[in-house]
């Protein structure tokens, strides 16, 4: 296994008020990593997201990217949400194009760039057209490109495909698979199906209910393209879904 | 449960033929039943003409004319002026000139005080004592005070200000509230500053608010012009040379007067509604 750098260095602990969320979540991402956080519902799955982007401080500990502390003004960080995030009064391109203008990059760079990412998730000739003429998916694809457009240190996933049909969401993990093959980026992808957990990432850090801690740090070697039937990923999977179980079931009791 | 490699070929296949039809398929039929609509009213309104006309004739009262003896009237002060030798344009141009003015500078403090309260609620909170018992005085009820006050542009401008300013403010206020979190924080994780986000995120949200605020103000105003000009100060104006006729009772010109107030107010509106459609074209909802 190559010695990657650590992108990503992450030690927090965060409460609201008198509710504590997270207690002494520590990890490390490396370059070009693809990490899966997993956690039952309310785990304070979102809230881990908002910290990592630098949108909250926790009230304990830090986050490093590049070994500073996270800051969005002085980074490059891009966040794909739950719900589809475009913008309705821009069209598909200038959704797309929104950070690299944000970030103040060259007028034709920025075309270049968006031209080369739509097609990347195949949305050539949609450029023009406005987000409530597309359908969700195609949505969280005009987000997930501005999310790959600004080549961003690190890309947060926020449960993006919970809203979709089995057939679209297949289609979107193979494009996120895809255009992170094409253009690389260091991944923390949060979701709570256990399946996408195993078919996307490198590693899985699994969470437990709160206040939330990693029940498991494990690291999925299966070559691409997986294959959901094959006995490895059913065992990862099943242990994955047994680590669940018991921190939503010691929660609960 | 399929094992799923890659399928990036099949993506295509949703939403393109989806879309076009939905983008075409509402215009063509439209149109046609459009044609239609015009073309009913074109002869509803011909009837009812028609049958105003019958029963001026029939009624034979100066003080009721019909729309031949209107149409004439208007002919004649469009082409010679008033009974002071004033054109008609001059007093058309009067009160679309107030009305531009006052209508002008209430967008100029409606829409920044609207977003500014909009955006610290807590400080709009804490005055509203002050601000919301002028949001219930009719712009009617100052024009004794703004008689004594000011004098030409000054009040009128004054007193259009008045009609347009609440509207505009408490549309662009309630606006703000409905700036959706989520397109702020996606400026906010590319580093944007709160100069961006209240330029790019908040401003476009709040524009159809404006919008609507501005025409519901513009009617206002409108209203308000004409009821100003009507208690006197001025020799030009629409609403003054409606008072002069209606002072000779001279009728056809009164009603001359009436109709082009209600084109220009609906000139106007039409104009705002235009304005709507071209800007918001990214939107779905229909405009009224």
């Amino acid at each position: 296994m190559s010695e990657r750098k650590v992108k990503v260095d992450v030690d927090v602990s965060h409460s609201f008020g008198a509710l504590c969320v997270h207690d002494g979540l520590q990890f490390a991402v490396r370059e070009n990593e693809f990490l899966c956080v997993c956690g039952p519902s309310g785990c304070g799955k979102t809230t881990l997201l908002d910290i990592l982007a630098g949108l909250l401080k926790p009230t304990r500990g830090r986050v490093l990217v590049h070994g500073k502390p996270v800051d969005p003004k002085r980074q490059n960080i891009s966040f794909v949400f739950q719900e589809p995030s475009t913008l309705p009064w821009l069209t598909v391109r200038d959704n797309v194009a929104m950070g690299l203008r944000i970030k103040k990059r060259r007028a034709s760079e920025i075309r270049g760039v968006v031209d080369d990412i739509l097609g990347v998730v195949n949305l050539r000739g949609y450029e023009n057209y406005y987000p409530h003429q597309i359908s969700g998916g195609m949505k969280q694809r005009v987000a997930i490109a501005r999310a790959f457009a600004t080549d961003a240190d690190v890309i947060l996933m926020d449960e993006p495909f919970v809203s979709l049909d089995q057939p679209t969401r297949e289609r979107m993990q193979a494009e996120v698979l895809s255009i992170w093959g094409r253009k690389k980026g260091t991944i923390i992808f949060v979701t709570h199906n256990l399946e996408e957990a195993v078919f996307l990432g490198d590693r899985t850090i699994v969470l437990s209910a709160k206040p939330a801690r990693i029940l498991a740090d494990v690291p999925i070697a299966l070559p691409r393209p997986r294959n959901t039937l094959s006995p490895e990923f059913t065992r990862l999977r099943a242990q994955f879904a047994g680590l669940l179980n018991s921190a939503v079931l010691s929660n609960a009791g | 449960m399929s094992g799923h490699a890659p399928v990036l070929s099949s993506v295509r296949a949703d939403a393109p033929q989806q879309a076009q039809a939905q983008a075409r398929a509402p215009g063509r039929a439209g149109a046609r039943s459009r044609w239609w609509t015009v073309l009913w009213n074109c002869v509803s309104l011909a009837v009812a003409l028609l049958a105003w006309q019958i029963g001026a004739a029939e009624y034979h009262s100066p003080y009721l004319p019909g729309p031949v003896a209107i149409y004439v009237a208007f002919v004649d002060l469009a082409r010679n002026g008033d009974v002071l030798g004033i054109s008609l344009w001059t007093h058309v141009w009067a009160s679309v000139y107030r009305l531009l003015v006052g209508f002008g500078l209430g967008v100029a403090f409606g829409v920044p005080l609207g977003l500014l309260m909009g955006l610290y609620n807590a400080v709009y909170r804490n005055i509203r004592a002050v601000i919301e018992p002028f949001r219930f005085i009719p712009p009617i009820a100052w024009i004794p005070l703004a008689i004594i006050l000011f004098t030409g542009l000054t009040r009128y401008a004054f007193l259009i200000f008045l009609g347009a300013f609440f509207p505009i403010f408490t549309a662009t206020l309630i606006g703000v509230a409905r700036v959706e979190p989520i397109h702020r924080k996606v400026a906010m994780v590319y580093g944007a500053g709160k100069a961006y986000v209240l330029a790019r995120v908040v401003l476009p949200t709040v524009l159809p608010d404006i919008l609507g605020g501005m025409r519901v103000g513009l009617g206002t105003a409108w209203m308000t012009i004409v009821a100003a000009e009507l208690t006197g100060g001025t020799p030009t104006g629409l609403g003054r040379m409606m008072v002069n006729y209606s002072e000779l009772l001279r009728i056809p010109e009164v009603v001359v007067a009436m109709v082009l107030i209600g084109l220009i107010g609906f000139a106007f509106n039409e104009i705002l509604l235009l304005l709507e459609k071209y800007l918001f074209r990214w939107r779905w909802q229909v405009t009224l």
